[in-house]
């Protein structure tokens, strides 16, 4: 369960386009939270009426009901001239956060979930790649991650062999660089922002920072909609619900390094919030 | 080949997919205009409530003649006539025992959108519904449903009406199919199942979000 | 452990999976290509993903989520597909249950005697259909019995999927008609009707 760790994080409750929508109640680490006021000045309540602390970044407001919060991690792509920065809304899923972080991780389901999209048989094969846990501010990195992709975004024309790097700076945070068509020398930025609204169910935020100028933003989020979604119907059929952290209750292979490393890294930290860190 | 239509069109929406999955089937080939019902609600922007004020989706607009089309069973019709006239086997329309059958049909999958459509809508984007009564009407929906095609079955067929699919059963088939995404498993209804695999079998057939391909088949 | 009726024969045809309940237990049911019925652990070994949506490939059993096979024989991973060279090693296996199917009805238990068979079912009859009452056994096959259905004989078997939810199978004396046959269909609405409200 261990709540301690995961009250000191950051974490995303509203965009500009639901506060738009006017006040709403939502929930955050299993309590229930009152969200109003407007973008530029976010009111963020507990259920006792206490004001949280909020600050905006990555077009998202961020809240966190810690007394002692991290600091929140950056994403430095967000700040480069010429990037389109795409909020996608939010998407919930009856599934652990982390389950939502680790699948996000994850290419070898896309010949079977993102069917000639991200991927399509035959090309199934993971080629090796480069895992680490980074010491100098303690995150997940996987690099030197190909493959094999039909249509592998907006504005990709055929198959490619796509290169990726992904990047967990948070437990309830995924980072995702990826080829971008239009500018090989550049990489896409995707990721996704995990509200925890209990350790079994989660509202999921995805945010882009591209270089595309061409396609309409309808298209781009409903891209990315399209993505998510196949994965939801997964994530909300795994079980156990929450993360075993155990490696003997789900067998991993070598294409799982990054899962592998998601895992350690979150025990080692107690990051327990939606795992299930006891053994059977 | 010409677009025969122009669909505005949103990817997650079970309606705008009846469109998609019968432009698929019929190999009609149609021009999409993606319209950012969320998270920017332009359903209901100026730009297509002059379209179409009743601000929902999809909205056909037809090549030839500018017919604009706002209900999604119109446009199944419009479609099936426009690939095979009076005489396609999708649109029995004046079919004394079929022609009923497939409206009865049609107007069915118009209560799946207002029951599951809403349940989904609300279990997946926290739309400001009353999701557990859409959920219940869902459950009614999915149980007169499996009644249905329970006695199609004890009369040796597979499809909503007659012995060719219809846009009875394309109207039906979206929400069904979703309707995992809003909590409602197909686990006790085994018609349902049969006839879900029936559709997904179909040449042509396309996929959405939450709807798989049949990797059997490949 | 008990044999429960977990749904009928023709649900399941070669190449087809479905979800079963059987004494709490999730399990996957599934018929290969070849027409070989097997039960297992609802649950792909690798990241818990339910094998009911998964799909079939010959004589295995293949997870929706990697598509990692599983085959009939012994429920043994056959295929990680990112890695299609390797031989996954043996150790990698579902977890199988007893199935076994008699007078159209599939039935799975979790253990016991193989040679115990599952119960017989009175001659004659057909299978009609199966579906489910949020309510427990004794309480529909009180309501069943207070609603006799006149015009054919049905005999009615019962698995409890939770504990306020029962999978009701139903078989039709086989001389039963068709309209015969719709009007159980409908009797059965009405039982679920009553025993739910």
């Amino acid at each position: 369960m261990s709540l301690a760790y995961a009250r000191n994080d950051w974490y995303v409750i509203a965009d500009r386009n639901s506060l738009e929508q006017g006040p709403r109640r939502t929930r955050l680490l299993g309590d229930e939270i009152h969200v109003s006021g407007s973008y530029a000045h976010p009111v963020i309540k507990d259920a006792s009426g206490r004001m949280l602390p909020t600050q905006i970044k990555f077009d998202h407001v961020w809240t966190t009901v810690g007394d002692r919060p991290r600091p929140l991690f950056d994403i430095p792509e967000g700040n480069e001239p010429g990037r389109r920065l795409v909020p996608c809304g939010m998407v919930r899923v009856k599934c652990s956060p982390l389950r939502a972080v680790e699948n996000f991780l994850d290419i070898a389901h896309f010949p079977f979930v993102h069917t000639d999209v991200l991927g399509a048989e035959p090309y199934t094969e993971v080629e090796p790649y480069k895992v680490e846990i980074r010491e100098q501010n303690d995150e997940v990195w996987a690099t030197k991650v190909k493959f094999f992709q039909p249509l592998a975004a907006k504005s990709a024309a055929g198959g490619i062999t796509t290169d990726y790097e992904y990047r967990v700076p948070a437990p309830t945070t995924a980072v995702l660089y990826k080829t971008c068509p239009p500018k090989p020398e550049a990489q896409d930025v995707i990721t996704i922002f995990v509200q925890p609204r209990s350790e079994t169910e989660c509202d999921v935020w995805p945010w882009m920072a591209l270089y595309d100028d061409d396609t309409p933003y309808a298209d781009l989020v409903q891209f990315q909609q399209m993505i998510f979604l196949q994965d939801r119907s997964i994530l909300e059929n795994q079980r156990p619900i929450k993360l075993p952290l155990d490696p003997r209750m789900e067998i991993p292979t070598r294409s799982d390094l990054t899962s592998v490393a998601y895992r350690r890294w979150l025990k080692k930290r107690g990051a327990f919030y939606g795992a299930l860190a006891e053994t059977l | 080949m010409s677009a025969a239509f122009t669909l505005y069109d949103y990817v997650l929406s079970g309606n705008c997919y009846k469109i998609r999955l019968f432009a698929s089937l019929l190999a009609m080939p149609y021009q999409s205009v993606a319209i950012d019902f969320y998270p920017g609600y332009e359903h209901r922007s100026e730009r297509m409530l002059s379209l179409n004020p009743a601000g929902t989706l999809p909205v056909m607009v037809t090549s030839a003649g500018g017919q604009v089309l706002t209900e999604t069973n119109a446009m199944l019709a419009w479609m099936a006539l426009h690939d095979g006239g009076a005489q396609t086997p999708w649109f029995p329309a004046v079919d004394p025992a079929l022609g009923p059958q497939v409206q009865q049909g049609l107007a069915f999958g118009a209560g799946l959108t207002d029951s599951i459509g809403l349940a989904r809508l609300h279990a997946m984007l926290d739309w400001p519904v009353d999701g557990e009564a859409a959920k219940r009407a869902g459950l009614k929906h999915l149980r007169a449903l499996e009644l249905h095609l329970t006695d199609r079955q004890i009369d040796g067929g597979l499809w909503w009406a007659g012995a060719h699919p219809t846009i009875a059963d394309l109207a039906c088939f979206p929400y069904v199919a979703l309707s995992p995404d809003a909590g409602l498993e197909h686990d006790g209804f085994p018609a349902i199942r049969r006839w879900l695999y029936a559709v997904r079998s179909l040449p042509g057939f396309a996929t959405m979000p939450g709807i798989h391909p049949l990797h059997e088949l490949r | 452990m008990t044999w429960r009726p977990v749904g009928l024969t023709r649900d399941v045809p070669a190449g087809r999976v479905m979800r079963a309940w059987v004494d709490g237990q999730d399990a996957v049911v599934w018929r290969s290509t070849r027409g070989v019925l097997s039960a297992w652990d609802n649950r792909c070994p690798h990241r818990g993903m339910a094998l009911s949506h998964g799909f079939v490939r010959g004589e295995d059993l293949a997870c929706l989520y990697h598509g990692w096979h599983y085959g009939a024989e012994g429920g043994v991973c056959s295929l990680i597909p990112s890695h299609p060279d390797l031989t996954p090693p043996d150790t990698i296996k579902t977890r199988a249950f007893q199935s076994a199917e008699s007078d159209g009805v599939i039935w799975v238990r979790l253990e016991g005697s193989p040679d115990l068979a599952p119960p017989a079912i009175a001659p004659g009859l057909d299978p009609l259909r199966s579906f489910e009452i949020r309510a427990r056994e004794g309480d529909i096959a009180h309501g069943a019995a207070a609603k006799p259905f006149e015009p054919a004989i049905l005999s009615l078997l019962f698995n409890p999927i939770a504990h306020d939810r029962t999978l009701v199978t139903v078989l039709i004396d086989a001389q039963a008609t068709s309209d015969q046959r719709k009007l159980a269909s409908r009797w059965c609405e009405d039982v679920r009707r009553e025993v739910e409200a």
